[in-house]
């Protein structure tokens, strides 16, 4: 009956023990390999074999798996059902172009679809359970990233990529207005009547959506600081954080945008960013530190962090009742990629008059708005399919107001909410009328409506 | 393998009379991405398994069409739900069509009265259940793979649940459902013929035949569900042991202990805590003198699983159970669909870390035979163990398969490091899962019990476990499928079309 009898049990192989413990039997170590080998690369590697050379552990580590835990989580593959364009797909192409299968021509349109959202690493068991022990976590969102800059690099391009990111370059900001001209001439309209100061050591940082599109959330923010008796002034010369070209997979475009901006903060003796954009919020605590190391010595501070904090300390206190009833939309980068989602919802609870349903933070892996990671850029269509999911899901909850954290976010699920009947509104325009600020600036809306896609030759 | 261009336009033309050009997909990665599911394979030999395109239909007159023209074009036609399917089932062995059925998922009809709902086969349980949670209700096919495979897979391999103690497993939930035939026509199949019937004895019962097929007798296009009221209470408690024998003498006490709400019982084997003990730091201390683990389940309302749960405490308490506490029983059975599968738990004998995927091998086997076939199993990984580090051993369960613990759902789970993998490992391996499949046989047991056994290696005895049914399985291969254009290949079927066969 026993299972350690009979004759195996001299055999070190034979009974169960852990690799690695140390008071193994040496014998273990030293019986003969047939097969394993080290790796060597081919004589006279492809270029896509050089590339999936620094990636082949990571993507045979979700290969090995394939079990696709993250697939019902991924905001394009739920609306599309396409295998090909699911996050295990996007690391199985990596080993075929390791095995010499396939090439990065072959694979690079399939790497549009995704919003880097980021669900499918929290969904991975690799992650969950044992990533962080072993240091390895399951990184999805920089494996696309770093498939998208492999193709840019290689001069494969996606047409209406290669033309958002001429026009970014052209006018320093995203041509989030079509043919709108957006530049630098333009970059602190939103703040007109509000007076406030440029330089000093804190500045707000205001991403292209919400300077030029959706310019009531910088409003509401700048005046919430003001009333709290925050100082900070606005940039001087503003360019578009480069975090769209990161994803995008225009890196150098990206680095040569960074690198202006910090020089700019350098020259105004800026030591602190204050940061309303999720979106910036992953550029500047995630890739200008990739880019400039230890000499990025700038203080990074989330405004719905400081806001939560502000009413923490009583210096800010929400007083005019919202008669609403909300849900809040977790954005991806701050709940899944950042892991805050406390903070927003410290700040809808103290705002009195709300109806707040909330959806747990766990449950909004699987939500997306799909504004992100330059979907919207090249696949409008899907980025609207995505937001009306999240709004049926809104909608089941019986509200008549959905809150969000996002300004790219927020003209997407503005869109479908016109068809739900559910006001998108920014948080930090909530809690400017709770605070009795009368905001002003513009939700987007007609004026702008459609541009982001429509316009994309 | 594939089609040559001239058959493909022509192919593609034809389909173009069903599907839109946007269902229809022929890039290379849209067919290297449906060429392989989670079960290791000769991933060097890649290239040999792919479709010639993939269909993405959305009903099942899509379905009933693509299947028509491949019929009458002669091409392989290959079901593919999930993709999660351990035997190779949703791989292409002859090129052809990959049916993809993923976008059919759409819950076509709540019956609260009579406690069914019908959905496309490309939903999967947990998306389902979601939806059903606001009524109360929930569909309870529990396999580890529940967050990620789908209803119409579950049919094609007629899976198995882990709280099929309690409900059944989902040959017992699926009532019925609509059927694309190999030629292209449609049924409606169920126990009879009826839609929500869970019981009839007029003419064969072909629910059966039409389930765990793995696609080799046609595509179930949308499913007909039994539903039950979502548990109020679930006790799991996980119980350590300092030896085997007391740990698998607990697990059929409990498994013949009838009580109601009892859903299942785990046994963790040697072998597998020491695979848990790789982790213990990354998640659960499993401490030096725990040797075996047991785990219980109880579904049920908080006053009937309550008294339930403390006569299985009793029992578990009589063979000299140590109770992990409610933290990690709680944690563990939550974490039960997730702790499969992490490739970084492989390591080389040595101990290093890497990248292996997970493979298991399994079989019926009746409770009396466990420890016996325990013992070979293991003998056989160690063997290949002891040739290369391709191989690691992660250990031994075995879950009840019914209500009173007469057989049990053996797995053993095998890393395999892909990235090492060559003709040479491959060729061990198929030996091993050969080798693996005589020991259940020898045993009377059913190999590859859950995931069906159509795959290289342990194929080659299903003549053997069948017998005269494997003859019978030719007849109906034949009878329903002339032209052989489902999924060819699998199941040693195409005995069902070489000269000399009984016509
Ligand atoms: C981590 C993990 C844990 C698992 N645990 C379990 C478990 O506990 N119990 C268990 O039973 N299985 C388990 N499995 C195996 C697998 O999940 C099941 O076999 C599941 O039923 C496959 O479903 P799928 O939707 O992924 O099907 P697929 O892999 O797509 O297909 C499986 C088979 O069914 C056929 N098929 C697909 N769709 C249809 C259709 N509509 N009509 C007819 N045939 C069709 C395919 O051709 C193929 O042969 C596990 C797998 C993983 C990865
Ligand atoms: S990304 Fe993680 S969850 Fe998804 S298939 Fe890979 S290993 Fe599995």
């Amino acid at each position: 009956m026993t299972q350690l009898d009979g004759p195996g049990a001299s055999d070190p192989v034979s009974v169960p023990f852990t690799p690695g413990m140390r008071d193994n039997p040496e014998e273990l170590a030293a019986i003969p390999d047939e097969i394993v080998r080290a790796h060597v690369l081919p004589p006279g590697p492809t270029r896509s074999q050089e590339f999936s050379e620094q990636w082949r552990n990571a993507a045979y580590s979700c290969f090995s798996s394939g079990h696709k835990f993250c697939r019902e989580v991924c905001p394009v593959t739920q609306v599309t059902r396409n295998e090909s364009w699911t996050p295990t797909a996007f690391h199985a192409n990596v080993v075929a172009m390791d095995k010499g299968e396939m090439t990065i021509e072959e694979i690079a349109a399939d790497y549009v679809n995704c919003t880097q959202c980021g669900a499918c690493e929290l969904r991975c068991p690799n992650t969950l359970f044992t990533g962080d022990f072993y240091r390895f976590r399951t990184r999805t969102v920089d494996v696309v990233k770093a498939v998208r800059a492999f193709a840019v690099e290689s001069g494969v391009h996606q047409p209406a990529w290669q033309s958002w990111n001429e026009r970014t370059d052209e006018r320093s900001h995203e041509p989030v207005l079509g043919q709108t001209a957006v530049s630098q001439e333009h970059v602190r309209d939103w703040s007109d009547g509000l007076d406030l100061p440029i330089g000093g050591e804190t500045v707000l940082f205001v991403d292209c959506e919400a300077a030029f599109y959706r310019t009531s959330v910088p409003r509401a923010v700048a005046q919430i600081l003001q009333l709290a008796g925050y100082e900070f002034g606005l940039m001087g010369n503003q360019w578009c954080c480069g975090g769209p070209a990161a994803e995008m997979g225009y890196v150098d475009q990206a680095k040569r945008f960074a690198q202006h901006n910090l020089d700019d903060w350098r020259s105004t003796g800026t030591k602190r960013l204050l940061v309303l954009d999720p979106h910036d919020y992953i550029s500047f605590t995630e890739d200008y530190p990739k880019y400039f190391g230890a000499d990025f010595d700038i203080e990074v501070v989330l405004v719905v962090e400081l806001f939560a904090e502000l009413i923490r300390e009583g210096k800010l206190t929400p007083r005019v009742p919202v008669e609403r009833a909300i849900t809040y939309h977790d954005p991806c980068r701050l709940n899944k990629r950042k892991g805050i989602w406390k903070e927003p919802r410290e700040i809808l609870r103290s705002i009195p008059g709300l109806d707040f349903k909330d959806v747990d933070r766990v449950t909004q892996w699987s939500y997306c708005s799909g504004g992100g990671g330059g979907l919207p850029v090249e696949k409008p269509e899907l980025t609207a399919a995505i937001s009306a999911s999240r709004l049926e899901n809104a909608a089941r909850l019986d509200v008549d107001t959905l809150v969000s954290a996002c300004p790219w976010s927020e003209r997407p699920l503005g869109e479908a909410g016109e068809a739900a009947d559910i006001d998108v509104v920014d948080i930090h325009e909530m809690l400017a009328e709770s605070l009795g600020i009368e905001v002003g600036g513009s939700r987007g809306g007609s004026e702008g409506s459609g541009a982001r896609g429509g316009d994309r030759s | 393998m594939t089609i040559a261009v001239e058959r493909l336009d022509e192919l593609v033309t034809a389909l173009r009379t069903v599907l839109r050009d946007e269902q229809i997909l022929t890039s290379k990665p849209d067919r290297y991405n449906r060429a392989r599911v989670p079960a290791p394979f000769p991933v060097h030999r890649w290239s040999e398994r792919l479709p010639d395109l993939a269909v993405l239909p959305t009903s099942t007159e899509e379905v009933a069409g693509v299947v028509r023209i491949a019929n009458d074009l002669r091409v392989p036609v290959v079901p593919r739900d999930g993709g999660t399917g351990l035997t190779d089932g949703a791989v292409p062995l002859r090129g052809g069509i990959v049916v993809d059925v993923k976008r059919m998922n759409a819950i076509k009809e709540l019956d609260l009265a009579n406690r069914t709902v019908t959905v496309g086969t490309g939903i999967n349980m947990l998306k389902l259940n979601e939806q059903l949670a606001r009524h109360g209700l929930f569909y309870p096919d529990d396999p580890a793979s529940y967050p990620c495979s789908l209803v119409g897979g579950r049919i094609g391999t007629s899976g198995w649940s882990l709280i099929g103690s309690r409900y059944g497993h989902t040959r017992d939930l699926v009532l019925s459902f609509d059927h694309v035939l190999p030629t292209g026509e449609v049924m409606h199949v169920g126990d009879g013929v009826g839609h929500k019937v869970s019981k009839s004895s007029s003419g064969y019962q072909l629910k059966h035949l039409f389930m765990g097929h793995q696609g080799t007798l046609g595509i179930a296009t949308a499913a007909t569900l039994k539903l039950f009221p979502k548990p109020e209470a679930e006790l799991s408690p996980f119980w350590a042991f300092d030896n085997y024998d007391d740990a698998y003498a607990c697990v059929g006490a409990l498994a013949r202990a009838g009580a109601a709400t009892f859903a299942g019982a785990v046994l963790f084997d040697e072998w597998k805590v020491a695979y848990l003990r790789r982790d213990d730091e990354a998640y659960i201390p499993q401490p030096g003198d725990v040797r075996a683990l047991v785990c219980a389940v109880m579904y049920g309302y908080e006053d009937e699983v309550r008294p339930a749960g403390k006569r299985l405490f009793r029992i578990a308490k009589e063979h000299g159970a140590r109770y992990l506490g409610d933290e990690i029983s709680q944690g563990d059975w939550a974490a039960r669909h997730d702790r499969y599968a992490t490739p970084l738990h492989g390591r080389t004998k040595a101990g290093q870390v890497v990248p292996m995927s997970w493979h298991c091998e399994d079989a019926a086997i009746n409770y009396t035979d466990l420890p016996s076939v325990t013992k070979s199993w293991h003998e056989i990984v160690a063997d290949l163990r002891r040739r290369t580090d391709v191989f690691d051993d992660w250990g031994m369960f075995a879950y009840t398969s019914g209500s009173t613990g007469v057989d049990y759902l053996t797995e053993i789970d095998v890393g395999i490091w892909e990235q090492q993998l060559d003709d040479r490992a491959w060729e061990m391996w198929v030996k091993a899962k050969r080798d693996l499949a005589a020991v259940a046989l020898a045993h009377h047991g059913s190999i590859s019990a859950c995931h069906g056994s159509c795959r290289e290696g342990e194929v080659d005895l299903v003549p053997d476990e069948l017998g005269r049914g494997f003859d019978v399985m030719l007849d109906i291969k034949r009878a329903l499928d002339p032209n052989n254009i489902m999924n060819p290949g699998k199941y040693l079927l195409d005995r069902a079309y070489e000269a000399g066969t009984r016509s």
